[in-house]
């Protein structure tokens, strides 16, 4: 019996068969294979199979099995469209996945996400509304569409886009660059009516997100579930309402249709869609909670600007103060003397025949010129203790030097100096005016608020990094107020005379890195003791 | 004839003022310390009292308070190297505040406006 068909033979060359076509030329040397692909197809096969008797005992099984195979070959082909599709989608979701995990930016988030959902390259719907949960949680406000308005923007956009072969987040970018904010007016009619509040809990966006389940309205102009009102702001009998939430947490809806092509939306894009909301909910919320903290970061750099410029002003207020309060205590210093000066000189003008017996008024106001002088001296040693003169200095010699200029005086008052001076002693380095200028305000002091001392025992020794020099003299302790006051620079006004002159003394001191303390004796009376440096500050 | 008490830690000034209020025709007793002035304050009866507001390690407004408390009679003047203890409120309580100065012009005629004024007060009643 001749056959048509030419599947046994071995032998077929180049371009003999029909059903071979280019880039297939391999099939040619396979005999086997060209049986499976083709042969079993071809017309001929067929023919030939028919030509059989049908008592022929191999007709049936022949027929049956080339029917099956045929039919296994078709489902096989629709398992690998349905896989390409799902390759497809998985690469499409990994690749918008990307984006929405490491984006921060509100704008390229939902760019990103109305673009998937409305792109013929993602999901293909042709419309899309997002609606989201204001910060108060009050109300569903609608936030942004995308798509065409009408049938003739429908056309135009889609032509424009398949002329320009975008991909997906080549789209995505572009919208974000040039319509985000065109789009946003162009729906703001739709967007404002779609404004729910979130505790209307009957209505179908509300419920979407209690039920945290997508829903999918068919025949929305004849469906009691729908508000009819919804149903004509949208213009459409089906939409997608698929809520977006975030651990929980209600972020807002995207509402989608096919406004222009009316193509049903299948269980399957629902399905797409529904793992496509996932990450939007959760890449805007994580947008959202950036945009706060960047409105917070900004509300606290401002802040802290406020606080550094009232700070400015505290430290210039009190330095401002500061000179206040040391203006006040010059003043009182000075105004005191020239007060008594000012009216023994006037008693004096006033009686000129009897000065004779008014030599107490000439005394006081000797006495309180000489006041002044010693204020002035104070005020001048203040002026120069802001510009130290530093250099390597013996301090047994400074000693010395200071407690000679007030032998004199200590001798009026019958009281000895003591000096008790160590031996190579090392070198500090100081301002020795200065510190003179201290020991001997300290002196005065002693005197002054000790009236029956007779003697000052002074010392001088080291430390690992200083040298010292002590005053020690018995009497009456000074009170813990007093010494807090003695030693806080302007920190009550006082009489200058008494006690302006020890706080003086440490302001110049620690100008100078030299420490000052008093000490109570245990056998009464106090210590005075100035450390100074023996190293040249780094 | 008026009675005077100046209340001052300086040595000078309490000089100085008791022997020019003297010269005005009052008898003037002087006080270093605000127990001293107490003291003499329980002992006399004075018409004005003339007080430094820093005494040493005391307010003089310390003493005032003591006697608007208990002498409502007598007149205060506060008498001050400092004129910033004007928007002091206790220093409110002081019939006048003067800030100290060598020509005593302005505490005399202080002192003369203020005993006028009470004896003027006192018809009155």
């Amino acid at each position: 019996m001749a056959l048509d068909c030419c599947w046994f033979n071995p032998d077929r060359k180049l371009k003999e068969c029909p059903n071979i076509k280019e880039g297939e030329e391999e099939l040619y040397s396979s005999p086997r294979k060209r049986l499976v692909e083709k042969c079993i197809e071809c017309h001929c096969f067929l023919d030939d199979l028919q030509s059989f008797e049908k008592d022929n005992p191999l007709y049936l099984p022949f027929s049956i099995l080339r029917e099956e195979y045929l039919e296994q070959k078709g489902y096989l082909q629709s398992i690998a469209g349905f896989l390409s599709s799902k390759s497809h989608e998985i690469k499409f979701l990994h690749e918008l996945s990307i984006v929405l995990q490491t984006s921060i930016d509100m704008d390229e988030v939902l760019s990103v996400a109305m673009t998937a959902i409305t792109s013929g390259k993602g999901f293909g719907m042709n419309r899309a509304f997002l609606l989201m949960v204001d910060r108060e949680h009050k109300y569903l406000k609608g936030y942004m569409g995308i798509g065409p308005k009408n049938y003739e923007e429908a056309w135009h956009i889609w032509d424009e886009v398949e002329k320009s072969d975008f991909s997906l987040l080549a789209l995505a970018e572009h919208f974000r660059n040039r319509d985000i904010v065109k789009e946003k007016e162009k729906f703001r009619d739709i967007l404002d009516q779609l404004t729910v509040s979130c505790n209307d809990k009957d209505h179908i966006f509300n419920r979407a997100l209690q039920q945290k389940t997508p829903i999918l309205v068919k025949n929305a102009f004849d469906n009691s579930e729908v508000n009819p009102e919804l149903a004509r702001i949208l213009g459409v009998e089906s939409f997608l309402i698929m809520p977006l939430i975030s651990r929980n947490r209600r972020i807002g809806i995207l509402l989608v249709d096919n406004f222009v092509t009316n193509r049903q939306i299948t269980p399957r894009d629902m399905q797409s869609i529904e793992i496509f909301a996932f990450p939007v909910a959760f890449a805007i919320e994580r947008a959202s909670l950036y945009e706060k903290l960047q409105e917070e970061v900004d509300k606290q750099t401002t802040a802290n600007l406020k606080l550094q410029k009232q700070q400015e002003l505290i430290v210039k207020m009190e330095k401002m103060a500061v000179i206040g309060h040391v203006m006040a205590s010059i003043a009182h210093s000075i105004r005191n003397p020239l007060t008594a000066i000012g009216g023994y000189a006037r008693a004096l003008l006033k009686k000129p025949d009897n000065i004779n017996s008014k030599t107490e008024y000439l005394e006081y106001i000797v006495n309180e010129a000489k006041q002044l002088e010693k204020v002035l001296e104070e005020v001048l040693s203040y002026s120069d203790s802001l510009y130290p003169v530093m250099d390597w200095w013996d301090i047994n010699h400074l000693v010395k030097s200071a407690c000679n200029e007030k032998e004199l005086p200590l001798e009026g008052k019958k009281i000895k100096c003591l000096l008790n001076l160590e031996q190579d002693i090392p070198l500090a380095f100081i301002d020795y005016k200065q510190i003179v200028f201290c020991l001997k305000m300290i002196i005065d002091y002693i005197v002054t608020s000790q009236p029956l001392l007779d003697t000052i025992l002074v010392n001088t020794g080291h430390g690992e990094d200083h040298v010292f020099i002590s005053m020690a003299a018995e009497g009456i302790p000074i009170s813990n107020d007093l010494l807090t006051a003695l030693t806080t620079p302007f920190a009550t006004i006082e009489d200058m005379r008494f006690s302006a002159s020890l706080p003086l003394c440490k302001i110049i001191l620690e100008k100078q890195r030299c420490s000052f303390s008093i000490s109570e004796l245990p056998e009464g009376g106090n210590m005075y003791c100035i450390k100074l440096p023996r190293r040249k500050e780094e | 004839m008026e009675r005077i008490i100046v209340v001052d830690d300086e040595s000078s000034i309490r000089l100085l003022y008791s022997q020019e209020l003297a010269d005005e025709g009052y008898i003037v007793d002087t006080s270093a310390t605000i127990a001293e002035a107490v003291g003499l304050l329980g002992k006399n009866s004075y018409d004005v009292v003339i007080l430094d507001i820093k005494l040493k390690n005391e307010s003089g407004l310390d003493l005032l308070q003591k006697i608007v408390k208990e002498k409502n009679n007598m007149l205060v003047i506060l008498s001050t190297a400092f004129s910033c203890y004007k928007d002091d409120f206790s220093a409110w309580l002081a019939d006048s505040y003067i800030v100290k100065s060598g020509d005593l012009k302005e505490l005399k005629d202080e002192i003369k406006r203020l005993l006028e004024s009470r004896k003027e007060k006192t018809k009155k009643v």
